[in-house]
C-alpha cells in the first residue's frame, strides 16, 4: 500500500534523544513523586525498574503529557514539554498503555484501535491498514471483531499495546504491558518489544527484573523520584554479589542497587 | 470521520436513543389516535405534545452519552492523544443528532399507514411543527451531553430527565402571569393552541421557537467542547442572545393568537356533478364517504319549499369569535373524523344536519327549541325520534308527541308546517308552537 508521506515524517532528527529530562519533578497529587530526575533516553528497548512508590507510574504519566511537569525540564523528540507547549505534535509521535487502561466495552478490538488511531491523528487512509497490523503483531487477529467486553485480562492488556503501538510511534510508554499475560505470551511479548526497539523509544515499566533483562537494551532504576541506576541489563547483573537477595543475578543487582542507594540517602 | 461516525452510530447511546424515541414515540400516539386522526398538522401538534415525554428522554440520553469516557475511565489514555476534545465529540455528537432526529422522523412516519388513506391537505406549516419537534430532541441532546460532561454522574441523566418533564410541566402561560408568547419560546410543548379542527401554529411563533432551540443547542455545543472556565461562561451567550431574539420574534400581548386558524383549511372543496356537497380542504379526502349521506339528506329535504341544493361541511370553529352566516341555499352538515381517520358514526349524521330543517342552530346561539328542531328533522327522516346518549328523558318525549303529531296531519300540512321552522330558524326567531298549532 503506498500513501503521501509528509516532510516532517522524512525530516532527520535534530535531536540527541527521543526522551530528555533534567531536574524533572512532577507531582502526584500534593507528592513530588518524580523529583530532580536526569534521564536520556534515545533508540531502544528501556526497562523501567523501580519499588513500588518509586515514582515509575507519575514519570510515565509525565511523559505521556498527561501530566504537567512542576518543575525541571522535560524534552519529548526535541520539544520541549511545558504548560504552553502545543503539545499536538509530540503526541502524534506517542504511543502509551496506562497502568489502569480504560476502554469502551462496546466496541470491538477492530473499532477501539481504530478511535485511537483516529485519536491520534493518524492519515485517514493509513488507519485501516495499520490496525489490521498493530492487532496482528499483538496475536489478537481471531479476536480482532470480538467486543472489547468479551476479552480476558490478557487479551485486553494485549489489545491496549496494540492500540499503543497502531502509530509507529517514536515513543512508546508501556506500563506493566506484562501483567496478566501468560508464560507463552510473554515470551511472544519479548519478540515484539525488541522488534518494535529497533527504530523508537520504548519505555518498559516492569516489576518483573528477568523481563528487563531479557528483552531490554538499557536498564533504568529509579527509587524516591530519582535516577538511581542507567546501564545496560549486563551491568545490572555486575552490580550484585552472591550476598544480595534474589533469585537470579539480575535480581541480586537490583537489590544491591537499592540496598546501595538506600544506604547512601541515609548518611 | 465518516468511519469513526459509522463506529458511533453502532456503538453510541445513538441507536438505543432513536429506538426508544420511536417506541414510546409510537405507543404514545397509537393509544389514542383521536387527536391526530384528522389531518397532517394535527398529526404534528399531538407530536409536539407527547415532548413533554420525548424531550427529557432526549435530554437524558445526551447526559448518559456524555458520561462515556468517565465510565470508561479512558480520561487518561485519551489525555494523551494529539486530536482536541472539540473534534473528539463531534463525531458523536453527530451520531447522536442523526438518532434524535430519525427516531422523531420515525415516529411521525408510524402515524403514517393510518391516515394516508383519509388525509389528503398537508400545508407546509406542518413542515415547520415537525421541523421545531426535531430541533427541540436535538438542543435537548447536545445540551444533555454539555451536563452530562459538566457533571459526570450515575444521577446525572435521570435527575435531567426529571427536571426536564418538570420544566415542561411547569412552564405554563399561568405560571409565568399569563404571558403565552414567553411559555410558547421556552418549551417546545406550548404554543399548540386549543384542540379543534383548521388549528395551525403561526410562522413567526414556529420561527420565535426555532431561533431559542438553535442557540439552546449552540450553547450546548460550546459548553461540551470548553476546556476552560472561561470558555463555560461564555457559553451562557448564546443562549442569553437567542433567548432575547426569540422573544422580539414571537407575537406579543394582543398580537399573540392562542390558537390561529389555518384559512386554507377551512376553505371548501366540492362534487363537480349532481347536487353540490362540500367539505372543508382538510376533510377533503372523507368526501367520497359523505358524499352519499349528504345527497340523502338534501333529497330529503327537496320535499320543502326553496329547499337548499348545496350540502356543505359547517366550518364554524369553537375558535371563532364570531359564526359565520348561513345561507338559505346551503345546508350544513357537521363532519367529525373517527379515531381511524374516517367519517364518525354515520347514524347522528343526518339527524344533525336536518335539525330545525336543515339550519345551524349554532348560528343562533343555540337558544332555538331542540324538541321542535329535532322533530322536523325526524319528520324529514320519516322515521321515529330515538333518544340519544345525552339527551334528557323529558326533551326526547316531547320530540316524540311533536312528531307523532306531524304524522297525523296530511303530507302537506306538515310539510308546511316543518317549512315555517326552517324559515324561522334562518331567522333565528322562535320555534315554539310551530309544529304544534292546531290545524289551519
Amino acid at each position: 500500500m503506498m500513501r503521501t508521506v509528509s516532510a516532517a515524517e522524512t525530516a532527520p532528527t535534530t535531536h540527541p534523544w527521543a526522551v530528555h529530562a533534567e531536574g524533572l519533578r512532577v507531582r502526584a497529587g500534593r507528592h513530588l513523586a518524580v523529583d530532580g530526575l536526569d534521564l536520556a533516553l534515545g533508540t531502544g528497548v528501556h526497562g523501567l525498574l523501580g519499588p513500588n512508590g518509586a515514582g515509575k507510574t507519575t514519570l510515565m504519566r509525565a511523559l505521556a503529557t498527561v501530566v504537567k511537569p512542576a518543575d525541571g525540564r522535560l524534552t519529548l523528540l526535541g520539544q520541549p514539554v511545558d504548560g504552553r507547549a502545543d503539545l499536538r505534535r509530540v503526541r502524534r509521535a506517542l504511543g502509551y498503555l496506562p497502568q489502569q487502561f480504560g476502554f469502551y466495552p462496546r466496541f470491538t478490538v477492530r473499532e477501539f484501535v481504530e478511535y485511537l488511531a483516529w485519536l491520534k491523528e493518524m492519515p485517514k487512509t493509513a488507519i485501516p491498514g495499520a490496525v489490521q497490523r498493530a492487532i496482528d503483531r499483538v496475536g489478537l487477529t481471531a479476536k480482532a471483531d470480538a467486543r472489547m467486553k468479551t476479552l480476558s485480562g490478557g487479551m485486553l492488556r494485549r489489545a491496549g499495546i496494540a492500540q499503543a503501538i497502531v502509530n509507529d510511534p517514536e515513543v512508546l510508554l508501556l506500563d506493566e504491558p506484562t501483567v496478566g499475560l501468560d508464560p507463552e505470551q510473554r515470551l511472544d511479548f519479548r519478540t515484539l518489544l525488541r522488534e518494535l526497539g529497533a527504530d523508537s523509544c520504548v519505555l518498559v515499566s516492569t516489576h518483573l527484573v528477568e523481563d528487563v533483562v531479557v528483552a531490554c537494551t538499557d536498564v533504568v532504576m529509579i527509587n524516591g523520584g530519582r535516577l538511581v541506576y542507567q546501564g545496560t541489563p549486563d551491568g545490572l547483573m555486575a552490580q550484585g554479589e552472591p550476598g544480595d537477595a534474589g533469585d537470579s543475578p539480575a535480581e541480586r543487582g537490583y537489590s544491591a542497587l537499592l540496598r546501595r542507594y538506600r544506604a547512601e540517602q541515609g548518611r | 470521520m465518516s468511519r469513526i461516525l459509522r463506529i458511533e452510530l453502532r456503538r453510541s447511546a445513538a441507536a438505543g436513543t432513536a429506538l426508544v424515541l420511536l417506541v414510546a414515540g409510537a405507543l404514545l400516539l397509537y393509544a389514542s389516535t383521536d387527536g391526530w386522526a384528522s389531518g397532517w398538522m394535527a398529526l404534528a401538534m399531538v407530536q409536539r405534545q407527547y415532548l413533554v415525554l420525548l424531550w427529557p428522554l432526549a435530554l437524558a440520553a445526551g447526559a448518559w452519552q456524555a458520561r462515556r469516557e468517565q465510565r470508561s475511565n479512558v480520561a487518561e489514555l485519551f489525555a494523551s492523544t494529539a486530536r482536541p476534545l472539540a473534534q473528539r465529540v463531534a463525531p458523536v455528537l453527530a451520531a447522536m443528532t442523526i438518532a434524535v432526529v430519525a427516531g422523531y422522523a420515525a415516529m411521525t412516519a408510524a402515524a403514517v399507514p393510518w391516515i394516508i388513506g383519509t388525509v389528503s391537505y398537508l400545508p407546509t406549516a406542518v413542515f415547520a411543527v415537525l421541523a421545531v419537534g426535531a430541533l427541540s430532541l436535538v438542543a435537548a441532546a447536545w445540551f444533555g451531553m454539555a451536563v452530562g460532561r459538566l457533571v459526570p454522574s450515575a444521577l446525572t441523566a435521570p435527575g435531567l430527565a426529571v427536571a426536564g418533564i418538570g420544566l415542561l410541566l411547569v412552564l405554563t402561560p399561568t405560571a409565568v402571569g399569563g404571558h403565552e408568547g414567553v411559555t410558547a419560546v421556552f418549551s417546545p410543548t406550548q404554543g399548540l393552541g386549543l384542540f379543534g379542527d383548521f388549528r395551525t401554529i403561526s410562522g413567526r411563533v414556529s420561527a420565535a421557537q426555532g431561533v431559542w432551540l438553535a442557540a439552546l443547542a449552540v450553547t450546548g455545543l460550546v459548553l461540551l467542547a470548553a476546556e476552560t472556565r472561561r470558555a463555560r461562561t461564555a457559553a451562557l451567550l448564546p443562549a442569553v442572545l437567542g433567548a432575547a431574539l426569540a422573544i422580539l420574534v414571537i407575537p406579543r400581548g394582543g398580537d399573540f393568537v392562542e390558537s390561529p386558524i389555518d384559512p386554507v383549511a377551512r376553505e371548501l372543496v366540492c362534487t363537480e356533478a349532481g347536487p353540490r356537497v362540500c367539505v372543508s380542504r382538510m376533510h377533503a379526502g372523507l368526501l367520497a364517504e359523505v358524499e352519499p349521506l349528504a345527497r340523502q339528506g338534501l333529497t330529503m329535504l327537496a320535499k320543502l319549499p326553496n329547499a337548499p341544493t348545496t350540502a356543505a361541511e359547517d366550518t364554524n370553529s369553537f375558535l371563532d369569535e364570531h359564526a359565520q352566516p348561513q345561507r338559505p341555499d346551503t345546508v350544513t352538515f357537521n363532519l367529525r373524523v373517527d379515531s381511524d381517520g374516517h367519517l364518525a358514526d354515520d347514524r347522528t349524521f343526518l339527524p344533525e344536519m336536518l335539525n330545525a330543517a336543515g339550519v345551524n342552530a349554532y348560528a343562533c346561539g343555540n337558544e332555538l327549541s331542540r324538541p321542535v328542531s329535532r322533530a322536523a328533522a325526524y319528520w324529514l327522516m320519516e322515521r321515529e325520534p330515538t333518544a340519544g346518549a345525552h339527551d334528557p328523558a323529558e326533551e326526547t318525549a316531547q320530540t316524540r308527541a311533536l312528531w307523532q303529531s306531524l304524522r297525523k296531519l296530511p303530507e302537506r300540512e306538515a310539510a308546511a308546517r316543518v317549512a315555517s321552522v326552517r324559515t324561522a330558524a334562518l331567522a333565528c326567531e322562535s320555534l315554539d308552537g310551530l309544529l304544534s298549532r292546531s290545524a289551519a
